[in-house]
């Protein structure tokens, strides 16, 4: 049992690592490309803004949850990890094969939303709470649509592990065996990880919302917690919908980096061209046009599976 | 300095912005487009406090807590602007173009400088020693308010008559994405405004200085219209930054900084469209009545289907072919597109006037971005509108709508007569 | 003593004393949340009882509840957090009886009892055979239960939108009234709030 989960550890850590300092360079890529101010350097600029949280004061408000705002990030952060452990980087490159791979992603959704509502709550201040109170009212419509969706993609395996729902795009892929699969997920993901559109939680009309209040180390954490979910999130979608590590003449495990990559670019462009709707209007939206999406994919992938 | 240090000195600089009397828009808008530095939206984030244009005593208080609120390592730079008493050495600047590289320098000799002070002592609002079994007060299950915090209690919702927590605060007059000195007093229930009053209306903000000399005599049509889509873009901006999209919002402002007259917009109006700003609030949010529209005046008035824009009473316009832009609707959606149609209006009239040299024949009367300026009269605050139209709006469509909505008081300035 | 074991009594611990705690801490949201972590505890004991599919949608499913329930707690009471120096809890002496009255009922229930002693077979798919029953002979039953909740949850989602339940919820709509020309059902219209909103005495 040690030697053989060496390598997934080593490789959930490595991508970990290195998927949340891709994010801030490549969110760094967009915003100057899409703004046309040049930055100085996008490859170290993650790293300077890093050290300066890193050596700026962690000041507090009054009379704060003082426990559970320390906390949050770092549960945040296990979350993500969490999530990423149940993910097969390779045939039998994979942490933790659960069999019910796909209900942990369900538990790590609604798990976060506990814990931004903490980071919210905790912070004793009017924006922090507002942005926890605007994800948790939108946080079910996420968990609802990428359950049915989740659940379409294991139909064709007859499993919930995700190595099982891998193997099953062996002759397809499941991005074009359910069309409307990927594109709900990637709105699940951006909602779960409260990013660009559908960042209601530390959204820009909230002054940054539950991070407003929150300086040096602690945000630091808080920035790394939010990208390492967002690297999760890319992986899952690449191995449930983009086939995983399957592809012809290079190995699993980098065809895997590349479809998450992949994956994750579209996630930060689409976070930086659309603006934020009402959570009203999103709210209606999610249950008007995309639940029944979800159902109709669902049927779909049913009848495929049939 | 260790190497983390000399790293964490190679950042942009993260400067919060306090804005006060006279702000002017062209050098805030410099700063954001300069890739060196960061403009954030708390203090918390901030190691520069930047003070722009004097601060009425009255916020005085406001600023302390903003210079306290910043973490350590900051500094604050007042640039315009006369710095609090507390300060032994303050760090001044009135010259524009050394406004960057000042901000930089300060945030890269950060580690070396002994600590600032802090001016507001460190203690709850209010002493407390409870008299009763828990602590309490001694009366009844509270007996006062215990170390300056409310109970929270339930109160009327607008919606079904719920009866939930109201949370009630105060946010101004440094808040960044509002008019600058507007202090409004609400209450929220979950996120949806309750109530409005507004503390302090904002600041009057002098339009951009061409018009002021278009009082004074015939100024040339094109720098006057030039001006006006500059105040429209810079409005655009804004709503953008508040709705999310903070690298748009950078590309807009940077139109705004070379703009031309006959440059096109069309492709700023494709992406305008296409980021899906329109779609992000409801139609019919922030909808204005007639004797709103009327009271505000200037591009709302016309996004309400008045037409009432004092170019039309200057022949040189009517010569260049000038008509009114009207919309429908009054509401978030109307006044954006009204900015951007009276974007491309003036382009294509500071083209036309820039060809044939045209100047102004009124100096009575002239058209602002904010409303119309008769010669001697200044531009009334209309800040009381927002009391009567943010009750019963989500904070998002709230923030939206303050943010396509100019109510600030427009002072005489130099054009008028004092 | 395995490693099973020693994560069993791990977990046991944490899940009696986050219970205990949940009521003697002054915050409400630590509360819920404190809740929250006894039975997250108790699901990954259900982990180690081989219960793949029923543990990790325990966690998915307190998760919720106590989400909702911490919000709820934020929403309507008084002082949540527990900043505030007030006695919160009511008859104590008799919810102190109860609960101990209780605690020793399961005690003996857990030690007394005679559970089976057949283990699960080693080649169990445990989503396999959950899936073989649910879907199978208490098919009726679980897709039943399944669309009502389905059906409940939109429910409540419209009820809450901004449609409101008897018209546009942002002008306070009222029901309507039992016989088509009587006056809008529900309680009368309060021309003042009263004192203290919805906290008549504590």
């Amino acid at each position: 049992m040690g030697t053989d989960l060496l390598l997934p550890v080593v490789v959930l850590f490595a991508v970990l690592v290195a998927g949340v300092y891709l994010v801030q360079v490549f969110d760094g890529i967009v915003a100057s490309a899409l703004s046309g101010i040049p930055a100085r350097d996008h490859w170290l600029a993650p790293l300077r803004r890093g050290a300066w949280l890193w050596l700026q004061q962690d000041i507090t408000t009054e009379h704060p949850d003082a426990l559970n705002w320390r906390l949050a990030p770092m549960v945040y952060f296990t979350l993500a990890a969490l999530g990423m452990a149940v993910i097969p980087w390779a045939g039998q490159v994979v942490a933790a094969d659960l069999s019910t791979g796909i209900v942990l992603w369900g538990s790590v959704e609604a798990l976060a939303t506990v814990v931004i509502f903490l980071h919210g709550w905790s912070a004793n201040a009017v924006f922090p709470l507002l942005g926890a109170y605007r994800y948790v009212a939108l946080g079910l419509s996420y968990i609802l649509i990428s359950m049915f969706v989740l659940i379409g993609v294991a139909l064709p395996a007859e499993s919930l592990k995700i190595t099982y729902v891998v193997l099953s795009q062996q002759e397809l892929w499941n991005v074009v065996r359910q069309p409307l699969g990927l594109p709900l997920f990637l709105i699940v993901g951006l909602g779960i990880a409260f990013w660009g559109p559908l960042n209601f939680a530390d959204s820009a009309d909230l002054a940054g919302g539950t991070a407003a209040e929150v300086s040096g180390p602690h945000r630091l954490l808080w920035t790394v917690a939010r990208s390492a979910m967002l690297v999760a999130f890319s992986a899952v979608a690449a191995a449930t919908f983009l086939g995983g590590w399957l592809g012809p003449w290079l190995p699993g495990l980098v065809w895997m980096v590349l479809k998450m990559l992949l994956v994750l670019a579209a996630l930060l462009l689409l976070g930086r061209v659309l603006a934020r709707p009402a959570p009203e209007r999103f709210l209606t939206f999610a249950w008007v046009v995309l639940l029944p999406l979800a159902f109709l994919d669902l049927v779909w992938a049913g009848l495929e599976a049939l | 300095m260790s190497w983390l240090q000399r790293m964490a000195g190679e950042a942009p600089v993260p400067v919060y912005v306090a804005r006060g009397i006279d702000a002017s828009h062209d050098d805030l808008a410099a700063l954001a487009l300069d890739a060196n530095i960061e403009l954030v939206a708390t203090p918390r984030h901030a190691a520069v406090l930047l003070v722009v244009g004097t601060v009425p005593a009255k916020f005085h208080d406001g600023l302390r807590r903003l210079h306290d609120q910043m973490p350590r390592p900051a500094t604050t730079l007042w640039y315009r602007s006369r710095p609090l008493p507390e300060f032994d050495a303050p760090h001044t600047l009135s010259k524009t173009d050394r406004l960057a590289p000042t901000l930089t320098d300060l945030y890269r000799t950060l580690y070396g400088r002994t600590p600032q002070p802090v001016l507001l002592p460190d203690r709850p609002p209010a002493p407390w020693r409870g008299l009763g079994d828990y602590g309490q007060g001694g009366e009844g299950m509270m007996g006062g308010t215990p170390y300056g915090r409310p109970m929270a209690m339930t109160d009327d919702d607008l919606r079904d008559g719920l009866q939930l927590d109201a949370l009630g605060f105060t946010l101004g007059p440094f808040f960044g994405p509002w008019a600058p000195g507007l202090l409004m007093h609400m209450s929220l229930q979950g996120d949806v405004v309750q109530r409005v009053s507004v503390q302090s209306p904002p600041f009057p903000q002098a339009p951009p200085t061409v018009f002021g000399a278009a009082l004074r005599g015939a100024v040339p049509i094109a720098d006057l219209e030039l001006a006006r889509a500059r105040s429209h873009l810079f409005g655009l901006a804004h709503s953008l930054e508040t709705a999310g999209l903070r690298s748009l919002a950078l590309r807009t402002l940077a139109h705004a900084a070379r703009l031309r007259p006959g440059v096109d917009i069309g492709l700023m109006r494709g992406w305008l469209r296409r980021c899906g700003l329109f779609a992000s609030v409801p139609p019919g949010c922030g909808q204005l009545t007639r004797t709103q529209a009327i009271r505000i005046g200037g591009t709302a008035a016309r996004a309400a289907g008045q037409p009432m824009d004092a170019r039309l009473e200057d022949p040189a316009y009517r010569r260049l072919g000038f008509s009114v832009i009207v919309q429908d609707a009054g509401d978030c959606r109307a006044r954006w597109r009204q900015w951007l149609g009276e974007i491309e209006q003036s382009l294509a009239l500071a083209d036309r006037a820039a060809g044939e040299n045209v100047y102004t024949d009124q100096t009575e009367v002239v058209e602002t971005p904010r409303g119309r300026w008769r010669r001697g009269a200044g531009i009334a605050d209309a800040s009381a509108v927002l009391e009567e139209l943010l009750p019963g709006m989500e904070w998002s469509e709230a923030m939206a709508t303050i943010a396509s909505l100019d109510v600030a008081a427009g002072e005489p300035g130099e054009g008028g007569e004092p | 003593m395995t490693v099973a074991d020693a994560v069993f009594y791990i977990l046991a611990v944490i899940a009696i004393v986050s219970g205990w705690r949940v009521f003697r801490t002054d915050s409400m949201v630590r509360a819920s949340f404190l809740l929250l972590l006894s039975f997250i505890a108790v699901g990954a004991i259900m982990l180690l009882l081989g219960a793949e599919y029923l543990g990790i949608a325990l966690f998915f499913m307190m998760a919720v509840e106590m989400m909702v329930m911490a919000l709820f707690m934020v929403m309507f009471m008084m002082n949540p957090a527990g900043l505030n120096p007030m006695n919160m809890v009511h008859q104590p002496r008799v919810a102190i009886g109860a609960g101990v009255a209780v605690f020793l009922v399961l005690a003996a229930v857990a030690l007394f009892a005679q559970f089976p002693r057949n283990s699960a077979p080693s080649a169990l798919d445990p989503v396999r055979s959950l899936g073989r029953e649910l879907l199978g002979d208490s098919m009726l039953i679980f897709e039943s239960a399944g669309v009502a909740l389905l059906a409940t949850m939109i429910g409540v989602v419209v009820l809450s939108g901004a449609g409101g339940r008897f018209g546009a919820s942002d002008v306070g709509s009222r029901p309507p009234g039992l016989t088509p020309d009587a006056a809008p059902a529900g309680p009368p219209e309060q021309e003042e709030a009263a004192s203290g909103g919805g906290h008549h005495g504590h």
